[in-house]
């Protein structure tokens, strides 16, 4: 039984999959964009504010999911 | 900016990772034991032990990647090599959707991860008929479970037991009547011992590809032969040059009896880039020009007129291909994501292609990130 495929073979060798850590990175980033975004709208920016609100939360979430594992 | 919030995003390339039970929960009870099975490894001390692959008694390490190129073994543990080291989206539809949403991104067609892009670990398989048990139950697993959970927006596309091309026309058909709406086709056959795209082995998959309206797609890097200049070259040389690959697939095909045989046959050349083509269209026709006269080569259609009667491509980050989209053709351009891989922009992939776009004009980018899929790929809005 050998312990190792021929990776020579293998196609995945473009295939560098996004890790917790990376991917924890990633949303901190967004998150941290979003809320920056968010302090820049002005009072008539409303329909605005609320997209970004709505991905704010489900960015914390997304990045929550991933912290606590 | 062009690209309103309103256009759906269609990626042409994204990858699953299979989950543990795909084959044991499917295969009868007599190959549940030589059917891929995750198994335990162990990884050195003080690491949980890795879970790889078993089939048939082979071990393929890393459930979801296989990123040794380049790699000493004491970097492979920097990899994700259990599926509580993956984010769930890479296994779990219904996370992958999430992941998805926060993309911006509506629909996805995913490719195999453990099965190799086009399904080529099964022509490993000692046992042709649990080989093939294994290749119907990715594809069911991909139809029934992983697009089921979202129709529309996650996109079927099936592979074949390429050791058999009529059960692979029949796997065509069946799959089609299930819903399959592509086909992970090898980029080049040869490399892995099998007939080329110059002979007629291939026809009734092709013809069965026709008759089903599906693409075949040729993801870069299936026929197992990643471009390699020496081996002592760093990797960077082989990723520079991963598109090479769809240009050996695409001249090769222009230049074979296939699309002359098979005038509906269309082919996706999948996470290959597109800034390419319109140097390979016009070396190709100026081939023809000189030199078809004395060889085994179709004298009446020049190879730029089959590439647009044929074939696709699809872009993450290419915006030289985006100049100059208008010789390649904006009807032949697709985009495309790449999550889980690094490679792609997760979370922000909708920001940045809207950047890669933003000097298009809004009915372009409509048929590049969403027109362009539902028309190749038969998916109706």
């Amino acid at each position: 039984m050998s312990r190792r495929p021929e990776s020579e073979r293998s196609d995945w060798t473009d295939l560098d999959l996004l890790t917790r850590d990376e991917a924890y990175g990633r949303l901190q980033e967004e998150i941290g964009l979003t809320v920056s975004r968010l302090a820049e709208l002005g009072a008539d920016d409303s329909a605005e504010h609320e997209l970004l609100d709505t991905r704010l939360r489900a960015l914390r979430e997304a990045a929550e999911d991933l912290n606590v594992q | 900016m062009p690209l309103q919030p309103w256009m759906k995003l269609l990626s042409t390339d994204d990858h699953l990772i299979e989950p543990p039970r795909l084959w044991t929960d499917r295969l009868p009870a007599k190959y549940r034991d030589l059917g891929p099975r995750i198994v335990e490894q162990a990884r050195g001390e003080g690491q949980a032990p890795a879970e790889v692959w078993n089939y048939e008694g082979r071990i393929y390490p890393y459930i979801g990647l296989n990123a040794v190129a380049g790699k000493s073994p004491e970097e492979f543990g920097l990899e994700p090599t259990r599926y509580d080291e993956m984010i769930p989206g890479c296994y779990d539809p219904k996370a992958r959707l999430r992941d998805m949403d926060l993309d911006g991104v509506w629909g996805a067609l995913c490719f195999p991860s453990f099965p190799r892009f086009a399904g080529t670990v099964f022509l490993d398989g000692q046992d042709r008929r649990l080989a093939l048990l294994c290749v119907q139950a990715w594809n069911d697993f991909v139809i029934d479970e992983w697009c089921a959970t979202a129709p529309g927006r996650l996109i079927p596309l099936v592979i074949l037991p390429l050791w058999d091309v009529d059960a692979c026309a029949a796997e065509i058909r069946r799959t089609a009547a299930k819903g399959a709406k592509a086909i992970s086709f090898p980029e080049n056959p040869v490399p892995l011992g099998l007939p080329s795209f110059h002979t007629d082995h291939w026809d009734p998959v092709f013809t069965a590809a026709e008759e089903t309206d599906m693409p075949l797609c040729l993801h870069f890097g299936t026929s197992g032969a990643a471009p390699r200049t020496a081996p002592e070259a760093p990797f960077a040389v082989t990723i520079t040059l991963f598109a090479t690959n769809s240009m050996y697939a695409a001249a090769d095909l222009l230049f074979s009896p296939v699309l002359h045989n098979h005038p509906r046959l269309k082919i996706g050349l999948s996470e290959g880039g597109i800034g390419w083509i319109p140097y390979l269209l016009e070396r190709a026709d100026g081939t023809w020009e000189r030199h078809r006269f004395y060889q085994n080569v179709n004298q009446t259609v020049r190879p730029s007129e089959l590439f647009h009667q044929h074939f696709h491509g699809c872009f993450i980050d290419d915006r030289f291909g985006v100049e100059v989209r208008h010789h390649i053709g904006v009807d032949k351009i697709t985009w495309e994501c790449d999550y889980p891989h690094s490679d792609s922009y997760w979370p922000k992939s909708r920001a940045y292609a809207a950047e890669v776009l933003a000097d298009v004009p809004d009915d372009e980018v409509h048929k590049i990130v969403e027109l362009n899929t539902r028309r190749l790929y038969n998916l109706p809005a």
